[in-house]
């Protein structure tokens, strides 16, 4: 009964698809042991390389950055916690050719350190396949690429190649050597699916972290819908009301409210705001009152973006800036 | 840069791990065994550089009659330098030539048929390609660490430029030297404390901007005229410009503190080729070898813990040469 149903399956795979995605025979030895075996090895990289390279991204984002991979033509990317640090963010995606992309992050799971982002900007991007079946077994040979240091063109993302050495729970780990900037960065089996998502590294050089693709795929409706799953370590859930901008207001009976007092060093000094500026609008709403004003931001957390209209000797301007923490 | 955190990963049942034993990992030795062909030519073709009795780094074996290749600036960090091919050792090292730009030396030990590496036909080999390189090795046996092709080959900039190695003395109205640093060009050159500098190049300076401009597009290693007042002269002399890691501690980031043990000068090089074998910082001077054994290259930097550069074996093979033809008639 087993042996049907196991020929069914397979009749119903196209063949031209089973035959790319095989298993590599060297991952089935406890150690290469021939020349031949080398070269096996070698060949499978080079092929996989140039789709795999095409999909990584890096990821700019605050101050620092980070890797991604890109998993549908859409623009859908799959990168690390700890990268996206929280949900709706603006950030820039960069592909290895330099082009610069607008994206923004969606749901991320807190505990483990798997986040989602989407490219909006409306194109067809390279992208990888997830291994969904996970076929990957301890000792399998692997290969990792992410934008070590920062983007740099000249070089392009830096390719390493290991094995899979520990499997425990949420947490793959390999011996493909990691650094700063790779974080969120894609883990490949050999004929080029994505197993892994580069998380952190230990003290010694062997000891690099992914988190296998399970953590995804249980979570990827919530993902996709831009929920924040679970607590800590790798992400802090946002607290409304947490939000710092710095600033005093006064009412003004022709709408609008007179900033009367800017909080040295606050985000709202450092975004530019002045005394005696008029704010007209908080992320499009205007403003009459300032409980209003307090309530609306009330509904904001540490680390939101917002948007405020102003006018400053009868002239308009708009600034966009992050709220601190309070 | 996004930091990775050092942490481990959360607390897992004992039972649902599973764990490579360390022979199987990619440094462990049935995984390095499968390089025996590669391991025999570091073995003939490869040399120890000693400092006393401490492994300093490695070089190549470049002649059967004792011609050997490495990091021009680790080794002239060496108190005591000797030298062992295989398990020979060669108490008598003279250095015959220097190249500052791509930091090489020249050296020669008095020996007669060694085994030279026999160069790779080109290093533009795709990247994912095997390459292997000089392990920790013991007095008679070299080993191996194997690793891939992984970047562009490219140029590495100087960082923060090349530079001349002077502080300059703050709220000056004239470029007056504060300091010099000792292992500067500048040192060399003899330029002191208290000397004003007017012109680089012929191209007269006054600001510090002014001299950043001139030294931008200068290569790490090559001259420079530097013009200066002391006293009432006005003279000039002739500066080697080196890269500010050389001279002074670069500031570490998260990166250098995670990579442990790092290359001194690991910037300013014409052309790298680069590769993630996970050797120390001692991988430096030695051959780099292909899946064939063939040299593809000398290592020449460790820049962090994913990442080593090598002198591409074109540019490895012309420098040779040069430094060969320099030996032979002193300039």
């Amino acid at each position: 009964m087993t042996t049907r149903l196991t020929c069914l399956f397979l009749a119903l795979l196209p063949w031209c698809a089973f035959a790319a995605n095989e298993r590599l025979y060297v991952n089935d030895k406890k150690a290469p042991e021939t020349r031949k075996d080398l070269e096996a090895l070698q060949a499978a990289l080079v092929k996989a390389l140039p789709q795999a390279r095409a999909a990584t991204v890096c990821i700019e984002i605050g101050e620092g950055s980070g890797s991604g991979v890109i998993v549908s033509a859409d623009g859908l990317i799959l990168t690390a916690a700890h990268v996206t640090t929280g949900v709706k963010k603006k950030v820039t995606v960069v592909l290895e050719d330099g082009t610069h992309l607008k994206a923004e992050t969606l749901g991320l799971v807190a505990e483990t350190d798997a986040a989602m982002m989407r490219i909006i900007e409306k194109g067809t991007y390279p992208f990888v396949e997830i291994d969904r079946s996970n076929s990957t077994r301890l000792g399998d040979w692997v290969f990792a690429l992410g934008h070590a240091g920062g983007f740099d063109k000249s070089r392009g993302s830096v390719v390493r190649c290991g094995r899979l050495v520990r499997i425990a729970g949420a947490t793959l780990q390999s011996d493909c050597i990691l650094i700063g900037g790779d974080s969120g960065g894609p883990l490949f089996d050999l004929t080029g699916k994505l197993v892994g998502i580069h998380s952190r590294v230990g003290e010694q050089v062997q000891v690099n972290m992914h988190v296998p693709m399970s953590e995804f795929i249980n979570n990827w409706d919530g993902l996709v819908k831009g929920e924040f799953i679970g607590e800590g370590p790798f992400a802090t859930k946002p607290v409304k009301g947490n939000g710092f901008l710095g600033l005093a207001t006064d009412a003004r009976p022709e709408g609008g409210l007179r900033v009367t007092k800017v909080g040295n060093k606050s985000p709202a000094q450092e975004a530019g705001v002045k005394e005696g500026d008029v704010l007209l609008k908080l992320n499009g709403t205007p403003l009459e009152k300032r409980e209003q004003f307090q309530d609306l931001l009330k509904e904001m957390s540490a680390g939101d973006e917002l948007t405020l209209e102003l006018e400053r000797d009868g002239k308009k301007q708009t600034l966009t800036f992050n709220l601190g923490a309070r | 840069m996004i930091r990775l955190l050092v942490a481990l990963g959360g607390v897992t049942s004992l039972a649902a791990q599973q764990s490579l034993e360390s022979a199987y990992r990619t440094t462990g030795t049935a995984v390095v065994a499968a390089f025996e062909a590669q391991r025999a030519v570091l073995q003939t073709s490869s040399a120890v550089i000693l400092d006393g009795r401490k492994e300093a780094g490695y070089g190549v074996v470049i002649s059967p009659v004792g011609h050997i290749l490495t990091k021009a600036s680790e080794f002239l960090g060496v108190k005591t330098p000797s030298i062992t091919v295989d398990r020979t050792g060669f108490p008598a090292v003279k250095i015959l030539a220097i190249d500052s730009e791509w930091d090489l030396v020249l050296l020669k030990i008095e020996a007669a048929g060694l085994i030279p590496v026999v160069y790779a036909p080109t290093s533009g080999v795709p990247q994912g390609s095997w390459v292997v390189a000089n392990g920790a090795t013991t007095r008679t046996h070299r080993r191996a660490l194997a690793g891939i092709v992984s970047a562009k080959i490219r140029d590495i900039p100087a960082t923060g430029g090349p530079a001349l190695g002077v502080v300059l003395k703050a709220k000056s109205k004239v470029l007056e030297i504060e300091d010099v640093n000792p292992k500067s060009g500048a040192k060399k050159a003899g330029l002191q404390k208290g000397d004003v500098l007017l012109a680089i190049e012929g191209k007269a300076v006054t600001k510090v901007e002014e001299i950043a401009e001139v030294l931008k597009d200068r290569k790490v290693g090559s001259m420079v005229k530097v013009t200066f007042r002391r006293g009432k002269d006005e003279q000039s002399v002739d500066v080697r410009l080196a890269t500010r890691g050389e001279m002074f501690t670069e500031l570490m980031n998260n990166n250098d503190l995670m990579s442990g043990d790092v290359s001194k000068r690991r910037s300013g090089f014409p052309r790298v080729l680069q590769h993630d074998i996970p050797g120390n910082g001692k991988i430096v001077g030695g051959p780099l070898l292909d899946i064939d054994g063939r040299c593809l290259g000398m290592n020449i930097a460790r820049a962090n813990r994913a990442e080593n550069f090598a002198i591409p074996v074109e540019d490895l093979r012309a420098l040779a040469e040069r430094l060969m033809k320099q030996a032979v008639q002193p300039e």
